[in-house]
């Protein structure tokens, strides 16, 4: 099952890009149906639970490649598909406006075979070559629009990236040099035995950086705003709600916890590079006043909430940071899908002190809106009060007071923002230069509706039954460091 | 137990289906809501006749009855009734007044989620019915007006950010005692700074909602533009009862205070009363003169609670249900005027009170004022008398130090009330004597009136058969929550029953007077008004607006005054200048120039090597 979520979109992008030039329809109903397929298999996958792998080709790990399924893999692949399958839905109604839509839709699966494999793969070297694949993919979709300020903010995501890359590549040849091997489990195992010394620290800097680039963690941060911005909303949806975590944050977990045991000298650095984040992203978000923009901020924050909450370095804290990286990638992809609609309505202007009163023309996107912006707010019942909730009891538990305090300030400035953006977008007076604005199209509706009902229904992830299926198993993952290498080596 | 779920469940389930239903079926919607909130209360009801004890769902203690919440969910539902019943006829179907199709919805989930909050036993549960409160005051405030949008942000930030901290309380305390079942918890502000931080925390929260200072701010911020049953509804009496049920809960059931906290929650009473009459006495604008009430009359039952004797408790308590009764009535009478004449602005009201204007509306409007001033036999009266007994009784049980601050008080608060009388006073006249400037159209809807009578008819009822009805059944019993007791020793002696029955003695004496003395022959004068020999032209008039300008135009208090004008006091606007000054200086860093951002990584890199490397 598992080389599926690869072989699958892949297949569906060659298919798209030879027939999608003569007729529109066969790259949208591709499109759908494979996204739709893998989000059903990686539902199916979740419901098994468990731990899965596969030897491509029949090479058993230490010399084969391998796919790996375990808990957090499989949490985040659901997060993947779910949020691709609903994107991709989205994207039928709004790619309307551009020309080639084609090599949208080629380009969107093959950043989903990416992530795909990112996700799954055993094999280090393997790994990074998918997280380039998904970069170039993204690279180019963010471009899409072609405008001076697309190409520029591209431009400056590739550079950036691509700088990043080459510290993992660094560290991925170090590593094979010193242990002679590129499966993760495999050189876990070796690296345990070994004693500590200065190359592995020199290891890890290098894959912070790295990863802390894909994952725009302050202060590697820079390029997000630009390219999360500049890119068409449903791919922006997908670079905040999905690409950031499959990429980055999985790549840097992955290694951190499972490659090379995490250490108290990593935890403190997440803890400090995730207070900066928080701070930064949310104090900036209050000052933009473009609306995709302020959203690009705002994931800067909440991803630094995820590193804070990991930094803790206990079982609480992990916790709490996987239930709010899964309420973040729901709720900020609606977000973006939200801000999509809205600026697609004002004729792609952005700037919210524009607009005004959209929420009488467009009740849908309103209402969706307003429940997307209170569940990162993490105001009760949505499910960003639950995560957001358990990162601060999480942090006093820890002992960081300090650390605490300024996650609820934050929250409190990322509410303020996010009224800000209601305010201004849908609340007031309606201009009369916007008096023929209409409602999203019926398959973003959709779309919206449906990920607003994800937000409040994912509260009950906290349910100790459904917390046993979706939330434990990706937890114990990160508890038992070494337990993913006896699993894969087994 | 399943009691209360279907009591949580039924107004949930109806503001769902109001939802729904198409906005040209408004009538189908008010009939719902209105058997919804009927249904709710006869519900309460029956709570209220249970007797203490706790539920038990998915294993937590998530719900209690006690003797201190029984009788706020009876009141809750009966202010959500007549609140849905003024709404169905205060919005028309056109015009600026028509509304959201949430609006029915929000009303009934509010009361849901009030009733939830005071029926909860465990923390996190009744934050989550505490935050929603929030969200469906957002969306209220927003449901007829678009010039409402800033009001209602200021609103929902600082009641949804003091949840925030709240949630920083509730995860000191489960670090502290390992439990989040409220009746489980017991911490002493004494022992730890922790234990403190916590109390503030959760008293923040409780400030937010219930407007007391500094974290009033939203309140005269928003009444201006909010439909008048909105804030008759929320801010008026359920964040009223829910901001003190919770600052009675933290301060005397899951806290021991201090003797410090004690005087600084004393010294936020005082000063809420006093700063807030004196913005009230200034203003010129109905709804927002109230809204300042709105404010000091928190201030009262802070110190009821602050002072933690029994009669200040119950004199705190009894006082914010009063409050909330004729807080309600003001702003539903306000709303009337509203609707007949068109504004709020008093300059240009007056004259209602007459048969052509609002008659019914004027009775109710100064049945509250008296009651609000504390003006015997009305309810006010009784719960700001058991306020004083209980600061004197601090005063005498108290060291030498502390005997100063509770006197202070205790001046404040009687002060207070004198200003509170000397600004309805300029209320009333504004609105119903001044000269007419307006053509008169007659009452209000029977839908209309009728809550705002029933509201000032538990005012005089509450006042004077105060020990028969509402001190004996909710009051006294609600003490027994904190383990506390009323002793008979109470150093004032207030029969209201004995001192209605001498008031109306005198009146109709003084009745009789006039008229045996109309009879034998004295003639009634009419003179004009008298303006020192000026010739007053037709188009000015004599109001009441300014009848407190010479308190403006004292020296200490001009610059107050225009100091508060621009908002200098507001923690709001302070926020708003902090995070902008640090906003404006991050910016610097983000300018779009890739140099500066690669600069920012090399930079991150070279601190990350010297942290894994350097040693």
């Amino acid at each position: 099952m598992l080389p599926l979520f690869i072989i699958i979109p892949l297949a569906g992008a060659f298919i798209i890009s030879v027939t999608g030039k003569y007729s529109r329809k066969v790259s949208y109903t591709i499109t759908w149906l494979v996204t739709f397929v893998l989000m059903v298999l990686s539902l199916k996958l979740l419901i098994k639970g468990g731990f899965t792998s596969y030897n491509i080709g029949g090479w058993a790990p230490p010399l084969g490649i391998n796919l790996v399924a375990d808990g957090l893999s499989i949490l985040i692949l659901v997060i993947i598909n779910t949020i691709v399958f609903v994107a991709a839905n989205y994207s039928i109604g709004y790619i309307g406006k551009y020309t080639s839509k084609w090599t949208y839709f080629a380009l969107y699966l093959v950043m989903l075979a990416s992530m795909n494999a990112a996700v799954l793969t055993g094999d280090l070297f393997n790994l990074l070559i998918w997280i380039e694949v998904g970069g170039v993919a993204s690279y180019a979709l963010v471009a899409f629009g072609t405008r001076a300020e697309e190409l520029e903010a591209s431009f400056k995501y590739a550079v950036l990236n691509t700088v990043g890359l080459l510290f993992i590549l660094m560290g991925v040849c170090l590593l094979y040099a010193y242990t002679s091997t590129l499966n993760m489990a495999d050189m876990a195992q070796i690296l345990a035995q070994k004693p500590d010394n200065k190359l592995i620290s020199f290891v890890i800097v290098l894959f912070l950086i790295g990863a802390g680039m894909k994952s725009a963690i302050v202060p590697f941060h820079a390029w997000l705003p630009d390219a999360h911005s500049s890119a068409p909303s449903p791919i922006s949806a997908l670079l905040s709600g999905v690409l950031v975590k499959s990429l980055g944050i999985y790549t840097l977990l992955r290694v951190m916890f499972n490659v090379f045991g995490i250490t108290l000298l990593i935890s403190k650095t997440f803890l400090i590079m995730g207070t900066a984040s928080i701070i930064l992203g949310g104090i900036l978000a209050v000052y933009q006043n473009d609306i995709k923009r302020m959203l690009a901020y705002s994931t800067i924050s909440q991803i630094g909430y995820i590193f804070f909450a990991l930094g803790l370095g206990t079982p609480l804290g992990y916790f709490a940071a996987l239930f709010h990286l899964v309420n973040h990638a729901y709720a900020k992809a609606l977000m973006f899908m939200t801000a999509g609609a809205v600026v697609n309505a004002a004729d792609d202007i952005r700037d919210i002190r524009e607009m005004g009163g959209f929420g009488k023309k467009m009740p849908v996107t309103s209402i969706t809106s307003i429940i997307g912006s209170m569940s990162i707010s993490g105001i009760p019942p949505f499910g960003g009060f639950w995560s957001k909730l358990l990162i601060i009891v999480a942090a006093i538990q820890a002992g960081q007071y300090m650390g605490a305090f300024i996650a609820v300030i934050i929250s409190i400035i990322t509410l303020s923002y996010y009224l800000k953006l209601q305010k201004h977008v849908f609340f007031g007076e309606l201009k009369s230069k916007w008096a023929g604005i209409k409602e999203a199209p019926v398959s973003m509706c959709v779309s919206m509706i449906v990920l607003a009902a994800v937000c409040i229904g994912l509260g009950l992830l906290y349910v100790p039954a459904l917390k046993a299926i979706v939330l434990d198993p990706a937890v114990n993952v990160l508890i038992n460091g070494s337990s993913y290498a006896d699993a894969v080596m087994k | 137990m399943d009691l209360i779920l279907y009591l949580l469940a039924v107004p949930f389930v109806a503001g769902l289906v109001c939802a729904v239903i198409p906005k040209k079926q408004r009538l189908i919607a008010e009939l719902l809501a209105l058997a919804g909130s009927i249904a709710v209360f006869l519900m309460t009801f029956i709570i209220f006749r249970t007797n203490p004890v706790n539920f038990q769902l998915f294993g937590l203690e998530l719900f209690r009855i006690d003797n201190f919440n029984r009788f706020l969910v009876l009141f809750i539902a009966l202010f959500g009734i007549l609140v849905i019943l003024y709404s169905t006829k205060f919005f028309p179907k056109t015009d600026k007044f028509s509304i959201s199709s949430f609006y029915y919805t929000s009303v009934l989930w509010s009361i849901s989620a009030a009733l939830g909050c005071v029926l909860a036993n465990n923390l996190i549960l009744m934050l989550v019915f505490w935050g929603f409160l929030g969200l469906t005051l957002y969306v209220l405030i927003q449901s007829n007006s678009p010039d409402s949008k800033d009001a209602a942000k200021k609103t929902f930030i600082i009641v949804g950010g003091s949840d925030c901290l709240m949630i920083l309380g509730i995860a000191i305390i489960w670090v502290l005692t390992g439990t989040l079942q409220m009746d489980k918890i017991f911490l002493s502000t004494a022992d730890s700074t922790l234990a403190l931080t916590a109390f503030l925390c959760l008293a923040i929260g409780a400030f937010a909602k219930a407007g007391a200072m500094p974290f009033h701010t939203w309140i005269p911020d928003m009444a201006p533009v909010t439909p008048a049953p909105v804030i008759a509804l929320l801010p008026a009496s359920l964040d009223k009862l829910l901001g003190i049920y919770l600052l009675a809960r933290i301060s005397l059931n899951l806290f021991s205070l201090s003797l410090p906290l004690t005087a600084f929650l004393m010294f936020i009473g005082a000063v809420t009363i006093i700063a807030a009459v004196f913005m009230a006495m200034i203003q010129h604008d109905l709804k927002k003169l109230l809204s300042y009430h709105a404010v000091s009359q928190v201030g009262y039952m802070i110190l009821g609670l602050a002072t933690g004797n029994p009669v200040g408790i119950a004199g705190g308590i009894f006082h914010m249900l009063n409050n909330a009764i004729y807080k309600s009535c003001f702003f539903l009478c306000g709303g009337s005027i509203e609707k007949k004449t068109g504004t709020t602005d008093l300059d240009k009201l007056g004259a209602l009170a007459g048969k052509a204007g609002m008659p019914l509306t004027f009775a109710a409007f100064f049945i509250a004022s008296m009651s609000i001033s504390g003006v015997p036999p009305f309810n006010g009266f009784v719960s700001k008398w058991m306020i004083y007994q209980g600061l004197i009784t601090q005063f005498q049980n108290a060291s030498p130090k502390f005997q100063i601050i509770a006197l202070v008080c205790l001046v404040a608060a009687m002060f207070g009330s004198a200003l509170t009388l000397a600004s309805f006073m300029k209320l009333i006249h504004a609105i119903f004597f001044a000269q007419k400037k307006n053509e008169q159209k007659g009452e209000v809807n029977w839908q209309m009136w009728l809550p705002q009578l029933l509201l000032a008819g538990l005012c005089i009822v509450f006042g004077v058969f105060a020990f028969a009805l509402p001190l004996k059944y909710f009051i006294i019993p609600s003490l027994s929550a904190f383990n506390l007791q009323l002793s008979g020793n109470l150093i004032g002696f207030w029969q209201p029953e004995l001192a209605t029955m001498l008031l109306i003695a005198c009146i109709i004496i003084g009745i009789i007077i006039f008229l045996a003395s109309f009879s034998l022959g004295s003639v009634i004068k009419r003179h004009k008004i008298f303006i020192g020999g000026e010739v007053l032209p037709e188009n000015q008039r004599v109001t009441g607006v300014d009848f407190y300008q010479t308190i403006k135009e004292i020296k200490i208090f001009d610059q107050t005054y225009a100091l508060a004008q621009k908002k200098v006091f507001d923690i709001y606007d302070w926020g708003k200048a902090i995070v902008n000054a640090f906003a404006s200086a991050l910016a610097l860093m983000h300018t779009g120039n890739m140099h500066i951002y690669l600069a920012m990584s090399i930079m991150g890199l070279t601190i990350l090597l010297y942290v894994f490397l350097g040693k």
